[in-house]
């Protein structure tokens, strides 16, 4: 089998010109620092409009301007986790008026946290896969499709 | 105005579509290596000639309007660009030095040269040399880090646009010295060396750029890329921000197809199958209407030409009648056949019909959409697309926004 050894060669590490992911998207403006004060602040908010039942301006905190790219891990979870709290806390009657209410763009960044929840299920997550079943086919008919497709095709991962 | 006249001209998908400058005849590969020259003959095409030379699949096909010669490109690094003698269509290679397949081909406007993209993050513009008898290229490399998938000249032959799949539209200077008068300056830029980067965008949530196109007066330029949106960018004048980069997002699947049908409207096309009118300006652009309206179609969806495909394949099940039948009664208990859903629950999906096929023109992804016919106005009355389905569509472009505009396009 010693002619097919080549194919394990990381042709990547030979390349000069190797195309790198964080190539494909521009880093967030604010630096990891900023981006973890924003998320921490924006956590602080966001707990307290669910308290005042305040789902729809939780959830508009929360989709604008979220964490994303390389190095900001701490606070990608602690927007994913006060993210995942206002979907659970949210009577399932009222999911279509909150969706319609968002933008587009937040929208599209609701989509890719919903996917991100349903990844960790089964990993020590507190949310229910029915749940997150619920907003995405909601999502989707709002939304559309395309949302769908713009989560899968961004590098700029939630 | 008359309904899309479609032709089945292949089993399988187009790769690379292009009409003569009279549109009798049309040049197509089927996904071979082959290209073929059909003529028309009343409502049908006949087979006329094969363009055969290149080795591996050919990506994409271009035909000069004005001189008459076929450039075509291929998976096998190489184009050739055939000129009609008596003896039939000759080839004459390109050197293109590239070491990746060919993606796409553009004669420029005035016809003296082509813009060749490439997987090798090369662009060759080639030209002809007449010491040599055959097309030398000259290269833009940078700032290219990924595959160029789409290219488009802009009217005055100079400027040339590429979208590629690092998520990123270029616009260069594809001037070449010794072959032409040096250009004057643009809205786009002032200095012009060959290969100068004048601009460059990306798409919104960083998709391939699936095509690019300059509009009719090259102010303007559009692009869809794969994350389901239509960019329109307006050049306000060299080395100043664009006067306007306007992001449409699409409800719907990707487009990957797009041309200016005047200034103030784009057709694009792709993964959900018809082809859509979008209308607007400078201060914004949205969806008008589908040109492929399944409600408004009374015409039979030509059962005869895809019932020619049941040979299938992977993946064309879902197309298939009893599997449909007994999918329905497996998942719903249906005896019959599932209620037409002509109104599909969520935004943006594409309308399938009872039997599983779809209720649109086509029948898979559109690849190809450009114009076909003009009106004394300048702007395109027709176009045509071709998709995955093997299929060609002509479609009469119909009336921009609101009712009246609908109704001049009804048939009395």
């Amino acid at each position: 089998m010693s002619e097919y050894a080549f194919r394990k060669i990381n042709i990547d590490a030979l390349e000069e010109d190797v195309l790198l992911p964080s190539d494909l998207y521009d880093p967030d403006p604010r630096g990891p620092d900023g981006v973890l004060g924003d998320a921490q602040r924006k956590a602080g908010e966001v707990r307290n409009l669910v308290s005042r039942g305040d789902i729809p301006g939780a959830l508009n905190a929360i989709l604008s301007e979220p964490p994303y790219g390389d190095g900001v891990d701490e606070a990608k979870d602690l927007t994913t986790t006060s993210l995942l709290l206002i979907l659970n806390s949210t009577r399932a009657s009222e999911i279509p008026t909150i969706l319609k209410s968002l933008g587009q763009e937040q929208q599209d960044h609701l989509m890719a946290y919903i996917y991100k929840g349903m990844a960790a299920i089964g990993q020590g997550s507190d949310v229910s896969g029915s749940v997150l079943l619920n907003w995405h086919a909601q999502l989707t008919e709002v939304a559309g499709v395309g949302c769908i497709v713009r989560v899968m095709t961004d590098r700029r991962t939630l | 105005m008359s309904a899309p006249e479609i032709f089945q001209l292949s089993l399988g998908p187009l790769t690379g579509i292009a009409f003569s400058p009279d549109r009798s005849q049309v040049c197509v590969c089927p996904n071979s290596n082959e290209a073929q020259i059909y003529t028309r003959n009343g409502d049908s095409w006949d087979l006329t000639d094969t363009l055969a030379e290149h080795d591996k699949l050919i990506t994409a096909i271009a035909w000069g309007p004005n001189t008459n010669r076929i450039v075509t490109c291929s998976q096998d690094r190489n184009a050739y660009v055939w000129t009609q003698t008596e003896q039939g269509w000759k080839p004459a290679l390109v050197i293109l030095k590239i070491n990746r397949a060919a993606t796409s081909v553009k004669w420029s406007p005035h016809e003296n040269k082509f813009a060749v993209g490439s997987g090798s993050r090369i662009i060759a513009i080639c030209h002809f040399d007449e010491e040599n008898n055959w097309w030398t290229a000259k290269q833009i490399k940078k700032p290219l880090r990924s595959t160029v998938l789409s290219l488009d000249w802009h009217p005055n032959n100079y400027l040339l646009a590429a979208g590629t799949a690092d998520g990123k539209t270029y616009v260069y200077s594809g001037y070449i010295k010794g072959l032409e008068a040096k250009p004057e300056a643009t809205i786009w830029g002032d200095r012009l060396p060959t290969g100068q980067l004048l601009a460059e965008f990306r798409s919104p949530n960083g998709g391939w750029i699936h095509d690019v196109s300059f509009s009719p007066s090259g102010d303007a330029l559009a692009f869809v890329a794969h994350d389901s949106s239509l960019s329109i960018i307006y050049a306000s004048g060299p080395n100043e921000p664009p006067a306007a980069h306007i992001v449409v997002k699409l409800p719907a699947l990707p487009f990957t197809n797009l041309t200016w049908t005047s200034e103030s409207s784009i057709v694009a096309a792709g993964h959900d199958c018809q082809p859509i009118l979008f209308t607007g300006s400078q201060s914004g652009w949205a969806i008008s209407h589908s040109l492929d309206d399944p409600s408004s179609t009374s015409k039979p969806l030509t059962p005869s030409a895809t019932g020619l495909r049941s040979g299938g394949g992977v993946g064309r099940l879902g197309n298939n009648e009893a599997f449909n039948m007994f999918k329905a009664a497996d998942s719903k208990g249906q005896r019959g056949l599932a209620p037409s859903g002509a109104t599909p629950s969520s935004a943006g999906l594409t309308p399938v019909g009872p039997d599983g096929l779809l209720l649109t023109v086509h029948q898979n992804t559109i690849t190809h959409v450009e114009a076909y016919e003009w009106n004394q106005s300048g702007e395109v009355s027709k176009i045509f697309t071709a998709g995955r389905d093997g299929r060609l569509v002509l479609w009469p472009v119909t009336g921009g926004k609101g009712l009246a505009g609908r109704m001049a396009g009804l048939q009395v």
